[in-house]
């Protein structure tokens, strides 16, 4: 037979959610008390405290912050090179092909997927797809030459050569 | 014709949706002043790469891919900031960021690539929770470093999406509508996540306190 004083999961969950609610405020408060209903299980709220004390927050070296800040620093000069060398805009956004699951942060992505899918790692620099082994500088200049209307000289090198391609099966 | 007419109302609609949305994210100044000008994006890396880096610790276990993990993140947000929208509601609470949101967002894709890229050395938890013991050393409490080991430990066991949700509220302190954000789940199913993540841990405890 049930037991009558038995508390739903859902509502257990709400529970739970209340109670470490409580303790972030507690928190931000200066305080170490937190709220909770009499009926919240004593072993949730005990794994809860537990969890709370346990589970800290992994700082980084200052050694690494301090280089990724240089490389952002970096990045975020190569961005604005393209408008001062006379792009249109500071978007990064200059090439149309786009790694769509490093870009679109909404996209879910499956960790149980196919495990050999997308071995190589695309870096996305200042709207550039390259290797990490080409320059920043290199990226930028990639970003304002697209960005610029081609030659007419080379479009015509550029037509000559899709249409040998295209004739030879390549293209 | 209709189809004019249901244009019009669809753009009233929107109108309307608009002026619902009330700008509250608390990161608004800093990401609008990376947008101006991206090396002001440095607040922003500086504000959140702790938690950045914490949570791609906690899912996998060494600080190598940690670091690959927030450099990426990083480098990523910092390129695609011009498409980053602000969604914070009024519901949400003066303390909302959708930006942070966001940033994890991309962090979750981020690790899940890399752990796809690796998993043919995975890192065994027991390893993980030793070295996460000794980053706990500030302290100089040998208790405290055996019991955020057997904390990691604990939630190490737990299944990816009670695992994930447990470090985002715990080491994050995130609200459940931030976690749902970032899991891409309702508020709903993070509490039952949460729930059944913290039964477990109580499970494996064992009542060994209460």
């Amino acid at each position: 037979m049930a037991d009558a004083r038995r508390i739903e999961p859902e509502v257990e969950a709400l529970l739970v959610d209340r109670y470490l609610e409580s303790i972030l405020v507690a928190r931000e408060r200066g305080t170490t008390v937190a709220v909770h209903d009499a009926s919240l299980d004593s072993a949730l709220r005990g794994a809860s405290d537990w969890l709370t004390a346990g589970l800290i927050r992994v700082h980084p070296s200052f050694r690494f912050e301090e280089r990724l800040a240089r490389r952002l620093a970096d990045v975020a000069a190569a961005m604005r090179l393209p408008a001062a060398a006379g792009g249109a805009s500071t978007s990064p956004a200059t090439i149309p092909f786009e790694p769509d699951d490093l870009i679109d942060p909404a996209r879910d992505v499956d960790d149980e997927g196919d495990p050999f899918a997308r071995r190589a790692r695309p870096l996305l620099i200042g709207g550039a797809l390259t290797s990490a082994a080409v320059s920043l500088a290199g990226a930028a200049i990639v970003a304002w030459r697209l960005s610029r209307p081609a030659h007419p000289m080379v479009r015509a090198i550029r037509a000559i050569h899709g249409r040998a391609g295209h004739e030879s099966g390549l293209a | 014709m209709a189809r004019p007419v249901f244009r019009r109302m669809k753009a009233e609609e929107d109108r309307r949706e608009e002026r619902r949305l009330v700008h509250l994210d608390r990161d608004r100044a800093l990401v609008e002043a990376a947008l101006r000008d991206p090396a002001a994006f440095d607040a922003l890396y500086r504000k959140y790469l702790a938690q950045v880096y914490s949570y791609a610790y906690y899912e996998l276990g060494n600080h190598h891919d940690a670091e690959d993990a927030a450099e990426r993140t990083f480098l990523l947000a910092l390129g695609a900031l011009d498409r980053f929208e602000e969604r914070a509601r009024p519901v949400d609470g003066a303390g909302a960021s959708t930006f942070r949101v966001w940033l994890f967002r991309i962090a979750r894709n981020v690790v899940a690539n890399i752990r796809r890229g690796r998993r043919r050395h995975p890192v065994a938890p027991i390893e993980a929770a030793a070295t996460l013991a000794d980053r706990t050393d500030i302290e100089g409490q040998v208790s405290e470093r055996q019991e955020a080991g057997a904390a990691w430990a604990a939630v190490a066991r737990l299944p990816a999406e009670r695992r994930r949700a447990l470090v985002l509220r715990f080491v994050e302190e995130m609200s459940t509508a931030e976690i749902a954000g970032i899991l891409g789940r309702s508020e709903g199913a993070v509490r039952v996540l949460i729930h059944r993540g913290l039964r477990a841990v109580a499970r494996d405890l064992g009542g060994r306190r209460w």
